[in-house]
């Protein structure tokens, strides 16, 4: 297999997520609201969509940047969960799905209203929520039933929907009456503002691009582009609608139509305008309430993935291979909503101001998720697109303010509904996603004490049936050390791969194998009481990357999983462990455990550089397991008696255990008397469960050196291996 | 005539189905270098990785099935909303010359090659020359002309594409030549093509009609019970 499980195709291309961001904008935002906009704003309505774009537009800046560093499925929610953990994670996540399910609600309503609008004695409210349901029931429909490539239908829907709305707009223009302009601003500062809050839900569509951010091609260029380009253009028409729209009709006339921009083109167009404007309205409805039941599953996989929501919802039907709860989920309650409208008067505007809500909450927290990212630096953030510093940090902060100010104005039946939302949240997280989550905020990184001198100990990870045996022994040698700064493991994950590619397919792929393994890294850090740091690396050869990290991490020691094997052609060890043994300068212990457990180790000592480093971290595994270390020493028999060789032999482990700064009854003792150092050596290490011994320091041009007798354990034992080497630093 | 060197043949397979396609071609591809694609077609309401985490592991051991006894093949899994960027990037990535579709032969002793005239002739010439190089094979070169059309030009289009195999050392007696007559001249290659083994296509760029009605390729390939082997334009 060429990548590990199988590669995950990117095909969104800048059209499709242009079309997909500013065709979802297009929805029945621009063809419903601006009735409601005039009501509350009157002709300075189009300030309210300008305020909304720029709003939207800080928005998209900061997402930008947090979509090209992490371009996975998720949108906001997931840089969020990222940032600030699990509690605002779950807060957004269900933020977003609800907003998405108001603003499609918000849709097919109007879908309703367009359709029964030239429609006489049909014009009850029974019938525009019996045909927003008719139409929600048959998009569910096809969405439940599944759709191939759909992208050049959505396309087309989306072109002409837009060419009409420009045509409008040019010959709207010179049907502006002044007259109906004045008075501009007949509900003032405040007015303005609270209707931005309402209308602010027909900018959603640069959000989803961000949602899908998994699936697009060449993230790092496309989805900056394609998000900030949406808004702007997007912007840009509204503005110009709206005072098409409230210049060419009294703005009395205007606020009470249920299908506001149909009347406009009825003056300026007639009645081909109308039908028009009618079927654009339509097909935008749909075309939106599309995307957003689209979004609304990527949103419930993300949150799935992450621990946040049950993966009940993620299972694929097994024949269309569709999230068909996840949808089912969405259309029901989205339904109910729209249900609601035989009962609440004015539900469009209604739906509308809470999914604008839920959204600009959303937003809030992503420009604070960004100031996070930027202050943490985490080693896997490395956005293709980033604020210049001109803009940065200007946008979080006055992105963050607008958003505050424009909730504040807010209906408080909406703040109200909002805080509901929220707490929603936060009850959610109490209550099922807390234990559950996986990959903890960076923001606890930020706010705990930064340790004075930390004792480092980095661990590579790959095979998550060997990790465990790799960081249990790293957090007891961490431990075993914490006399000279604070324990921290830091376990790393290489990818190997081109370092500027383009974010293919390897951020996805790499991810789910790296949640397993950091997954389980942290509940063992967490059971062994060690501060642990993850690292997530992609480089075109993990020993450079492996070397770069213990130089930049300044680290104290590294502990390497071996598969045992010694000598294998033109490697000692093999590609990846040679580079970094020549060129690592801590203390470095190559472990092969082929039982889980270190059980009883021996240590084979002998006089030499190395021996106080092999004696003692002999010890420091040892207290894994509880027990002690015995240190092996082989005395060559001399002229006097065995017993003095047995002494002799003792004093010489003691030495060494003394430099390993181990008291005595912190290890046993074995002296063997013989000639034949590697026999003995191999008989007498048969009881113990790990053989712990010295690697040579000396490296020449043959590579690295190692004696016969470490090739000749590592060959004929069974149990687990380690080979050790202090640095060159002066190690303890 | 740019030398093709080894062949490099991709086999786009659906790992969604649980029964595997009719492989009979594959023991007839030995020696060349196939790349074997496994793909998962992912509706648009799902993301890949979704399905990938669900469906991977099966895939996997359905692309390992077919695979079975060809140790030489390389397999490429890939969740795709779109099958044809996927086999488009695929070869490319594994510098394919041709794309093989499944059908109904276990050998092949008869090669059909519709000659167009386009930029791409030079590639399919390669191509068929090296199936028979390996192969004890014939192949027939076709070119379709209206009922009542004038045959030179087809004639010594032909002629100089046949000349063209010969010359890279392909004996003259299993390469020929026939203008086909008719109006309709897919309809002639799906006809012709019960009497041949494999078919031997060039692809080319869509024209703007077959952008919007549809693929003249897939329609042909729908029809015909053999397998394509479709060679890439790479210009």
């Amino acid at each position: 297999m060429s990548t590990e499980g199988g590669e995950l195709e990117r095909t969104l291309g800048f059209l499709e997520a242009m079309t997909l961001g500013g065709g979802t904008m297009i929805g029945a935002g621009i063809f419903i609201l601006p009735g409601i906009a005039a009501r509350n704003a009157g002709p300075a309505s189009s300030l309210s969509y300008a305020i909304a774009g720029l709003v939207a537009l800080l928005a998209a800046l900061s997402l930008s940047e947090l979509a090209t560093g992490m371009p996975i499925a998720g949108g906001s929610y997931h840089y969020v969960n990222r940032a600030l953990g699990g509690l605002f994670g779950a807060i957004v996540g269900w933020g977003m799905w609800t907003g998405l399910m108001f603003a499609s609600a918000f849709y097919m309503v109007g879908f309703g209203q367009y359709i029964v609008a030239p429609i006489p004695g049909f014009d009850g409210r029974h019938f525009v929520i019996a045909l927003g349901l008719l139409g929600l029931t048959l998009l569910v429909g096809v969405n439940y039933y599944g759709t191939d490539e759909s992208s050049a239908l959505q396309n087309w829907m989306i072109g002409v929907e837009t060419a009409i709305v420009v045509v409008f707009v040019a010959v709207g223009l010179f049907f502006i009456d002044s007259a109906n302009l004045t008075p501009f601003a007949p509900t003032g500062p405040t007015g303005i503002i609270a209707t931005t809050g309402i209308v602010f839900v027909s900018f959603l569509g640069f959000e989803i691009i961000a949602t899908v951010a998994g699936e697009i091609k060449n993230p790092g260029r496309t989805i900056p582009l394609s998000m900030i380009l949406s808004v702007v253009s997007v912007t840009v028409l509204y503005v110009l609608v709206m005072l098409v729209s409230t210049g060419s009709v009294p703005i009395d006339v205007l606020a009470d139509s249920p299908i506001p921009v149909s009347d406009v083109a009825a003056v300026s167009m007639g009645p081909i305008g109308v039908a028009a404007i009618a079927f654009a309205a339509i097909i935008a409805a749909i075309s939106s309430s599309n995307s957003s039941i689209l979004a609304a599953s990527r949103v419930i996989y993300a949150m799935g993935r992450d621990g946040l929501m049950s993966d009940w919802f993620n299972e694929s039907h097994d024949r269309f291979y569709t999230p068909h709860r996840a949808i089912l989920a969405t259309g029901g309650v989205t339904a109910l909503l729209i249900g609601l409208g035989l009962r609440v008067e004015s539900i469009i505007a209604l739906l509308a101001e809470a999914a604008s809500f839920s959204f600009l909450v959303a937003y809030l927290l992503v420009h604070v998720a960004l100031v996070v990212f930027r202050r943490a630096d985490p080693d896997e953030y490395e956005p293709t697109f980033e604020l210049p510093g001109a803009l940065y940090p200007t946008v979080p902060i006055l992105g963050g303010l607008l958003t505050v100010l424009v909730i504040s104005q807010m209906a408080t039946l909406i703040i109200l509904i909002g805080s509901g939302i929220i707490g929603l949240g936060v009850v959610w997280y109490f209550t099922y996603a807390r234990t559950r989550v996986v990959g903890e905020g960076l923001f606890r990184d930020l706010i705990g004490e930064a340790p004075a001198e930390p004792y480092r100990v980095v661990v590579p990870i790959a095979n998550p049936e060997t990790q465990h045996g790799l960081l249990r022994l790293a957090a007891a040698t961490a431990h075993a050390n914490e006399t000279e700064g604070t324990p921290e493991l830091v376990a790393v994950n290489v990818v190997e791969g081109a370092r500027d590619a383009p974010l293919q397919n390897i951020e996805s792929d790499r991810l789910d194998h790296q949640q397993e393994l950091f997954q389980n890294a942290h509940d063992i850090a967490e059971e062994m009481d060690v501060r642990l740091q993850t690292r997530a690396l992609v480089a075109p050869e993990t020993s450079t990357a492996v070397l770069e990290l213990l130089a930049e991490e300044d680290a104290d020691q590294l502990l390497l999983g071996w598969d045992g094997v010694v000598g294998n052609g033109a490697y000692t060890f093999g590609h990846i462990i040679d580079p970094i043994l020549e060129g690592a300068t801590c203390d470095v212990s190559l472990v092969k455990l082929s039982d889980g457990s270190i059980g009883r180790p021996v240590a084979l000592v002998a006089p030499g550089q190395n021996a106080s480093v092999v004696a003692r971290r002999a010890f420091e595994f040892a207290t894994v397991e509880g027990t002690v270390p015995t240190l092996l020493y082989v005395q060559p028999p001399d002229a006097t008696t065995e017993i003095d060789s047995v002494e002799a032999g003792r004093a010489v482990i003691d030495d060494i255990a003394t430099a390993a700064a181990l008291a005595p009854d912190e290890y046993d003792v074995e002296v063997r008397v013989s000639d034949d150092v590697e026999a003995t050596i191999l008989e007498a290490i048969e009881g113990y469960d790990t053989v712990c011994i010295g690697l040579s320091h000396r490296t020449d041009s043959s590579g690295i050196l190692y004696g016969t007798i470490t090739e000749s354990v590592a060959l004929n034992t069974s149990g687990n291996v380690v080979l050790i080497r202090g640095g060159s630093r002066g190690g303890s | 005539m740019p030398p093709i060197g080894e062949l490099t043949i991709l086999l786009p397979v659906d790992v969604s189905e649980p029964d595997p396609p009719t492989l009979d071609v594959l023991p007839v591809l030995r020696p060349y270098e196939i790349i074997l694609l496994g793909y998962f077609p992912v509706p648009d309401q799902a993301t890949p990785a979704l399905i990938k985490q669900e469906y991977g592991a099966e895939a996997a051991a359905r692309l390992d099935t077919i695979a079975q006894g060809y140790p030489d093949v390389t397999e490429v899994l890939v969740f795709t909303h779109e099958r044809e960027a996927t086999i488009d990037r695929v070869a490319d990535e594994y510098d394919c010359d041709a794309v093989l579709t499944a059908g109904d032969t276990d050998h092949i002793s008869r090669i059909l090659v519709p000659i167009r005239g386009d930029a791409n002739i030079d590639r399919i010439v390669s191509v068929t020359t090296e199936l028979l190089r390996k192969n004890a094979a014939t192949a027939t070169l076709i070119h379709s002309i209206s009922d009542s059309g004038e045959s030179s030009q087809a004639e010594s289009l032909l002629r100089g594409t046949v000349e063209k195999v010969t010359d890279a050392g392909i004996a003259t007696d299993r390469v020929n030549w026939q203008i086909e007559r008719g109006d309709d001249p897919h309809q002639t290659i799906v006809s012709l093509a019960d009497e041949y083994d494999i078919i031997v296509l060039g692809e080319t760029e869509p024209s703007l009609r077959e952008r919007i009605i549809g693929d003249t390729l897939s329609r042909i390939i729908d029809e015909i019970d053999i397998p394509a082997l479709i060679v890439r334009d790479v210009e």
